[in-house]
């Protein structure tokens, strides 16, 4: 069961983009601020934008 | 499990005169695909991918820490789920169920074991082989130019019909409808609350902020309620088609144009788990409620004389239900962001296979949703005026002399229940899912007291996540509008220049925007003509996909495994194809487009049109219908041909069969680190 929550979790936070997030802090080497999420936040928008939605 | 998946679904093919139990089409389905699972997608795995998990995966070798992110399979495959898991695999199979619930349901889990689970599998093997390119690059190296610009085109314009389509469907569940739209309207500030307080407050607190959506979206729709009985606020909240159209254009102008994370990436993540939640939600209830299929196997609908849409079973039931069984949109997902996060080659078969299998699976809840509302009913709410007549006394008594009993009464007592003034009319799918989805819930907890609740929670769940669609598909749609257009002149390519931002916006929003006027002008109402359109253009998106696929496994086998992707391509050809033809050529008017326009030229030279302008306009509308789908006809037939000439050339040996994969290179990627 516990496993089972880690997994529920991990999958939550990864559709949230908030694994991503941590992702990017970690390749970049700086530490959570505002104005990191945006830069974070402005870019994987883009990028999702740039290919088609499923129906 | 073989055995179990042919006895079930000869118990649901062969059963006849008596109501089925829903488990059947459950079993019958969840056999199948484990069958096909176990065995087909291990064969295309094991022995025509070769799938290697030492080969290290583009995102191990490219790893940025963004795009390119080695990721636990599981989870990849709950991403890419959400990613391919939109509107259609709940729309089509409803529409589709107007032949009954037999050819929807054997279509839906034949085709997606055999054809669309292979079709996703081997285009997410393909893309992740040659660093995540996409459909279009892969299509443009494998093929050549004239492919790739042409499948560039087509997806472009497939977004366009999607859009306009989608939209109809959110105009007609929620026309009339002061609570639906009410809560449909209270998501917008939700959204941008969200947004604010990602921005500005917690930022990055992603979770937190959409559980606080949720919990607001949940007490808008109980104030919905409130809203529809109230005399001062529910007519505001009461409008029709027309007003409807023009707000949802409105506002897909507004959420293209205004800053992303504003409006379309709270709302975005709001969607993405409203509807994991409610297909979760939707599997338990009907495996605890295990409710009983109303809807014969087959209806005498099947000789094309159908109220919903016109056209005979073959090709019509095919291209109704496209991405629950085979869709090409699925292809630019598996090209797109998962095959950039897979950690090892092997992850491709449940992640590519299995996803699709599952989209399959919410496609089969869908027919179960529609097929567990009484007959009757399911016509008098699906069926335009047009077609059953334009007062309620009118359509049930038509409706119930096909055989289908339903009275005024029931309809009004079954509307009053869900809180809607009527549900007449309502055609385009949605109430009727929704319709099915409330007594499937109600069953479960609550009973009748809460049965309005879940209607209304359905159709907010149905109209939230197509109106995520409608604006990221806008925003997606202009994109590639602007890369197109820069290529003439280069302030429009630039995505920051902002009167080049807007008139692409607006050239999507009007483009679209038409179409969907169209609809909701149209006295079929819309869906008729639309929604075959929007089938026959995706399929051939398929087909597009397959082209690559099977030139993908030329190179690589030569003509050993061509079957695995020529029959579903033969398939669909064999489908789109005729589809196509029928919609432009048939000479029955509620099929063909010309034949459409002749009628109403001929009732317009006989001074027998009420509305001249508004006849002319049909006319226009319905050649304009005809030419998109010769357009469409023509780009896949390049393609198709344009492949020919190359498989041909690589059979002949007078071509070079050159697989464009990225090189070998051995994996250091560690289990534990994923």
């Amino acid at each position: 069961m516990r496993r089972l929550g880690r997994f529920i979790l991990a999958l939550l936070r990864e559709l949230a983009d908030e694994s991503a997030y941590q992702r990017h802090l970690s390749a970049r080497g700086c530490p959570h601020s505002a104005a990191e999420w945006r830069r974070f936040s402005e870019e994987r928008q883009r990028a999702r934008c740039a290919v088609a939605r499923c129906c | 499990m073989a055995g179990a998946a042919a006895f079930c679904l000869g118990a649901i093919a062969l059963h006849r005169g008596e109501h089925i139990d829903s488990i059947w089409l459950v079993l019958a389905a969840a056999c199948s695909y484990a069958t096909g699972y176990r065995f087909y997608s291990k064969f295309l795995a094991a022995r025509v991918m070769a799938l290697d998990d030492r080969r290290a995966t583009p995102a191990e070798r490219l790893r940025d820490g963004q795009d390119f992110e080695p990721t636990n399979k599981w989870i990849l495959l709950g991403h890419h789920f959400a990613a391919i898991a939109g509107p259609g695999p709940l729309v089509g199979p409803v529409l589709a169920a107007q032949f009954g619930y037999l050819p929807g349901t054997l279509w839906i889990i034949i085709g997606a074991v055999l054809g669309g689970a292979a079709q996703d599998f081997i285009i997410l093997f393909a893309s992740m082989r040659r660093d995540g390119k996409s459909l279009g690059q892969m299509a443009r190296e494998e093929i050549g130019k004239v492919a790739g610009f042409t499948a560039l085109i087509t997806v472009l314009l497939i977004m366009i019909i999607m859009l306009a389509v989608m939209a109809l469907v959110v105009v007609n569940a929620l026309k009339g409808s002061p609570w639906g739209t009410f809560t449909i309207a209270a998501t917008i500030p939700i959204a941008v609350f969200m947004g604010l307080y990602l921005r500005y407050w917690r930022p990055a607190k992603v979770l937190e902020s959409t559980a606080i959506g949720v919990v607001l979206v949940m007490a808008a729709i109980f104030a919905g309620r409130s809203v529809a009985q109230s005399a001062a606020l529910a007519p505001p909240f009461t409008l029709g088609a027309m007003a409807l159209a023009i707000a949802i254009i409105v506002y897909g102008f507004l959420a293209s144009a205004l800053p992303v994370w504003l409006l379309l990436a709270p709302r975005g993540y709001l969607s993405t788990f409203v509807k994991l939640g409610v297909i979760l939600m939707l599997g338990v209830g009907i495996l605890f409620v295990r409710p009983e299929l109303q809807l014969p196997a087959f209806t005498r609908f099947v000789d094309g004389t159908g109220p919903i849409f016109a056209g005979k079973i073959f090709p019509f039931c095919f291209i109704t239900i496209a991405c629950g069984a085979m869709s090409g949109f699925h292809a630019l997902v598996a090209s797109g962001t998962t095959p950039k996060m897979i950690a090892k080659e092997g992850h491709a078969r449940p992640i590519g296979y299995g996803s699709m299998l599952l989209e399959s699976f919410v496609a089969i809840m869908a027919m179960i949703a529609a097929c567990v509302l009484q007959p009757g009913v399911y016509f008098a709410v699906n069926s335009p005026p047009a077609t059953v007549g334009a007062t309620p006394a009118a359509a049930v008594e038509t409706i119930s002399s096909w055989g289908f009993p339903v009275t005024v009464a029931d309809m009004t007592g079954l509307a009053r229940d869900v809180g809607e003034q009527t549900l007449f009319y309502r055609t385009g799918g949605a109430p009727s899912l929704a319709l099915g989805m409330a007594r499937i819930f109600a069953t479960s907890g609550g009973g009748r007291a809460l049965i309005g609740f879940w209607y209304h929670f359905a159709i907010m769940f149905e109209a939230l996540f197509i109106l995520t669609i409608l604006d990221t598909g806008t925003r997606v749609g202009r994109f590639m509008l602007q890369d197109f257009l820069g290529h003439a002149w280069k302030p429009l390519g630039r995505t920051s220049w902002m009167p080049g931002v807007v008139a692409t916006s607006a050239l999507i929003v009007g483009a679209w925007g038409y179409f969907l006027i169209q609809g909701v002008r149209d006295p079929l109402g819309g869906i008729n003509s639309l929604w075959p359109l929007y089938g026959t253009a995706n399929q051939l998106l398929a087909a597009i996909a397959l082209c690559v696929a099977t030139t993908i496994l030329l190179k690589m086998h030569g003509a050993k495994y061509l079957w695995i992707t020529c029959a579903p391509l033969a398939w669909l050809v064999a489908v789109t194809f005729t589809a196509a033809w029928q919609k432009i050529f048939s000479p029955i008017p509620a099929v063909g487009f010309l034949a459409q326009a002749d009628r109403l030229a001929a009732s317009l030279r006989a001074g027998a049109a009420l509305d001249p302008a508004a006849t002319q306009a049909l006319i226009f509308n319905a050649r304009l219908d005809a030419v998109l789908c010769g357009v469409f006809l023509v780009l896949v037939a390049t393609i198709l041909l344009d492949s020919l000439r190359v498989w041909v050339g690589i059979l002949r040996g007078t071509l070079e069969a050159r697989v464009c994969e990225a090189p070998f290179v051995l994996s250091q990627l560690r289990e534990e680190e994923l």
